[in-house]
């Protein structure tokens, strides 16, 4: 186990070292100066490079991405040349947005996935099992821009239950904060969740194969008890690998859905950075994605070792 | 007293006919063998008992089990005489069990379901059934997944969550086929053992008449859903009346006529030869561990002779044959094929690896089955130094189906369209496509029927007078090795413990291993089949 755990830090400090480098010069290259893009196309050129000095854009590459580095580590992403503000209290407003939003969307999509795909998978051929492939087929298929519209003009027009969009803060109320995040969370979990059923499903239906299924079945467990209790454990690793890839999506490419409900979340966030050359922030919040992405496969690894007692020796 | 009475059971899937008036009574306390070769509704016999058969079959008839009759059982009903009343054991054990769950608490999870048992209560009781299978929680912690534990002792936890709440019956289905010869005897020994102390009926299903022979006291014989010969083991061996029975018998121990063979000299030279295999380390910073899987191992194989291998599952048998076959590099030692030296560390060049070719035992796993057969036969010309036109290629592919006894059509087919004797056919005719020297047949006969299997060791024999082929032939099973070769090389732990004549080493072992493991192996008694040896079957 300890084994396992040590290469599964190692390659997730490999991870992310690689993608900071990758970012760093990746933005390096895209063309468009922030000095420049912040002083307008009249500037002249004494007052860019004054600027440009001021924020120590005038060193050498490998200087700044070692100070990038360096700052990233101690927890300081630097500031905004836009907003002038330390980056991390922009990061910190929207992730209060963003985290909930995708852990809501996580929930509900498992939360609908699991019985779903346990019912499909049980019921294999028949109409419960048809019908639940065709609405994820058609829950993949639906663009979720287009399903939050139609929410919005259901629940918030017609039905007046929630707002259409904005997002009220935590301050006036824990409740009041779901309330503003559910549309868009229900918009994001469709797809998520059509996906996550289909994946439950066929991993069942895979387990349900097996030898030891029949074994149990001959000790004189249903076959319900037979889904529950010996399936389901085995089917999981294949779910995990999607649940982890799910959330890291749902925190980074909720951009359109932020759009569409006018959410401050860090889609957002990103968005604008890269229209006013805010490189700066582009920089520090795809690392701090990248981070989130990283850490969510190392704790989705880890999880495999719990379910599966075959991975904890050799890893 | 009867404990067990089928009649008139009759079970089709989909409108197909699976079983047919299957007729019999398993008394208290007896061992029932049923036997038939693949297809012939053993197994389907079992799980109509259990009411587990597949999704679309129907099922007929009556089966009584302690007065009650189970076909008239509902589910809920069945689920409390599975396990309870009747327990079952399967022949894979490698994959009987759920790799997620610690053997204890599949054992428990018997007495759980049926006896009302809290789960302290139940893992005391399953502590002492694992001790009852020889699996006692001071060597055997019942906290082991089933990854941690060999194939043997993976059907020992099986046999004991299926007898955990002594059932009235337990039925075994093919549960050694899976098992290496030593292993084999002990699990059947243990069978026997818990059938009398705990008074339980057997149902014991298998393919292999010498294992029948050593379990059951009463045998039926089953050919394509039917019943067609049943009577006490003893009589049965002595004096078989249908004839499907007695081409059973005499398939199973079934020898070529073997013709005057030619002979040349050395064709393949091994010597000391040695292979091993990093281990994953536990932790990061210990010692490199190796597993050495042959440790200098030294033969030779002559031009039309045939060497049989043997040995248990882990003994070396196929990472020798990989070396040899150039497919793992040699690590230390020398292999020489047809007079020229290959040493360690180098590759084996393509003008060597084509005088080789190898046939596997899973027909289906070693074959691609998008492609056809014309195709799958051609691959091995890649081997060649010139390469051929296409209809040269199509030329040797037909004449080589043709050899092993298929047709020309059947080169446009796919391999699914092939019953396993054919598949075996064509594996063969891969091998022979390139006009090998050597051919290396790993258990190539041992998932086949015994009928088929007599059918295919026929081939082989004409292949080897035709071509002067040299084979070496590794198997598990004892009797074909006997039948068909010349010398024998009986393999320990990665090394040749005892090397000789076939006939001298079966009938005067020396090693203390090879006696034990000719021990192991199921027999028919002499007495038995005295008569019977003299009859031949000719299946081809």
């Amino acid at each position: 186990m300890l084994h396992y755990l040590l290469s599964r830090i190692i390659s997730l400090l490999l991870s992310l070292a690689v993608a900071s480098l990758v970012i760093f010069f990746v933005i390096e290259i895209i063309p468009g100066d922030p000095a420049s893009f912040m002083l307008g196309l009249n500037a002249s050129p004494e007052t860019v490079a004054s600027l440009k000095a001021e924020l120590g854009l005038d060193q050498t590459p490998m200087i700044r991405y070692f100070n990038w580095v360096s700052g990233l580590v101690v927890g300081d992403f630097g500031i905004s040349y836009t907003y002038k503000v330390p980056i991390s209290e922009l990061v910190v407003d929207r992730i209060q947005v963003s985290l909930p939003l995708a852990l809501y969307a996580l929930l509900l999509s498992t939360a609908i996935a699991f019985p779903v795909g346990l019912i499909a998978a049980s019921k294999r051929g028949g109409t419960a099992d048809f019908g639940i492939m065709g609405f994820t087929q058609l829950g993949i298929a639906v663009p979720n821009f287009w399903f939050a519209m139609l929410l919005v003009l259901f629940f918030a027009i017609n039905l007046r239950w929630f707002s259409a969009g904005g997002f009220s803060g935590w301050d006036t109320g824990f409740w009041y904060g779901i309330k503003s995040l559910t549309l868009p969370a229900i918009a994001l979990a469709l797809t998520q969740a059509s996906i996550l059923a289909r994946v439950m499903r066929s991993a069942l239906i895979d387990t349900l194969s097996q030898d030891y299924i029949r074994t149990a079945r001959a000790k004189g467990l249903s076959q319900r008890r037979v889904l529950i209790k010996h399936a389901l454990r085995n089917a999981m690793i294949p779910v995990l690998t999607i649940l982890g890839l799910q959330f890291s999506f749902l925190l980074a490419g909720a951009i359109i859905i932020e759009n569409v409900f006018f959410l401050p979340g860090l889609g957002r966030l990103i968005f604008q950075a890269i229209i006013q050359r805010d490189l700066i922030v582009v920089e520090s919040v795809v690392m701090l994605m990248v981070f989130a992405v990283i850490v969510v496969n190392f704790l989705v690894d880890l999880t495999y070792a719990v379910v599966d007692p075959r991975l904890r020796r050799d890893g | 007293m009867t404990l067990l009475a089928i009649s008139d059971l009759n079970v089709s899937i989909n409108e197909e006919v699976i079983l047919k008036d299957v007729e019999f009574t398993v008394d208290q306390g007896e061992v029932f063998g049923l036997v038939g070769e693949s297809g012939s509704g053993k197994s389907m016999t079992a799980l109509s008992l259990m009411n587990l058969l597949p999704k679309g079959s129907d099922r007929t008839g009556q089966i009584i089990l302690d007065g009650k009759n189970l076909i008239d059982l509902s589910e809920k009903e069945m689920c409390s005489i599975r396990g309870r009343d009747i327990g079952m054991i399967f022949q894979e054990p490698m994959t009987a069990l759920n790799p997620v769950m610690t053997i204890g608490n599949q054992v428990a999870e018997t007495l759980i379901i049926h006896g009302g048992y809290s789960r302290s209560e139940a893992m005391t009781i399953a502590r002492e059934k694992l001790a009852r299978v020889e699996m006692p929680p001071n060597r055997f912690s019942p906290d082991l997944y089933p990854h941690e534990i060999s194939g043997g002792q993976r059907q020992r936890v099986c046999i004991a969550l299926a007898i955990a709440l002594r059932p009235k019956i337990l039925i075994a289905d093919e549960p050694t086929t899976a098992l290496d010869v030593s292993t084999q005897a002990q699990i059947l020994d243990l069978l026997k053992l818990l059938v009398k102390e705990e008074q339980m009926s057997l149902l014991f299903i298998t393919h292999d008449l010498a294992v029948i022979a050593r379990m059951a006291d009463k045998v039926a014989v089953m050919q394509m859903g039917r019943i067609v010969e049943m009577k006490t083991t003893r009589e049965l061996f002595q004096d078989m009346k249908h004839d499907y029975s007695k081409k059973l018998f005499a398939a199973s121990s079934y020898i070529p006529e073997t013709k005057s063979k030619t002979r040349g000299g050395s064709f393949l030279e091994v010597s000391e030869v040695y292979r091993a295999y990093k281990l994953p380390s536990r932790r990061l910073l210990d010692k490199q561990n190796y597993n050495v899987a042959v440790r200098g191992v030294s033969f030779s194989i002559n031009k039309g002779e045939s060497l049989g291998l043997v040995g248990e599952s882990g003994c070396g048998k196929s990472t020798l044959s990989r070396t040899i076959l150039g497919l793992d590099p040699l690590q230390k030692g020398r292999i020489t094929v047809d007079g020229v030296e290959i040493i360690s560390g180098r590759k084996m060049p393509h003008s060597l690896r084509k005088k080789m070719q190898v046939v596997f035992q899973d027909p289906f796993g070693s074959f691609n089955p998008r492609h056809k057969v014309g195709r799958l036969v051609a691959e091995p010309f890649h081997l060649l130094e010139k390469s051929l036109s296409a209809s040269e290629q199509r030329e040797r592919v037909v004449t080589a189906l043709l050899e092993v006894g298929l047709r020309e059509t059947d080169v446009d087919k796919y391999i699914h369209e092939f019953s396993g004797g054919q598949r075996q056919r064509i594996a063969i005719a891969r091998a022979m496509v390139i006009k090998p020297d050597l051919v290396i047949l790993d258990e190539a006969v041992s998932a086949l029927d015994v009928s088929i299997r007599a059918q295919i060791l026929d081939l082989l024999n004409d292949l080897q007078i035709q071509h002067n082929l040299s084979y070496l032939f590794i198997s598990h099973d004892l009797t074909v090795v006997r039948a068909v070769t010349d010398r024998v090389l009986v393999m320990q732990g990665g090394e040749i413990v005892e090397e000789g004549r076939t006939d001298r080493i079966f009938d005067h072992p020396q090693h203390d291993y090879t006696k034990r493991l000719l021990q192991a192996s199921p027999r028919i008694p002499a007495e038995w089949v005295e008569k019977e040896t003299s009859q031949r079957c000719h299946t081809s």
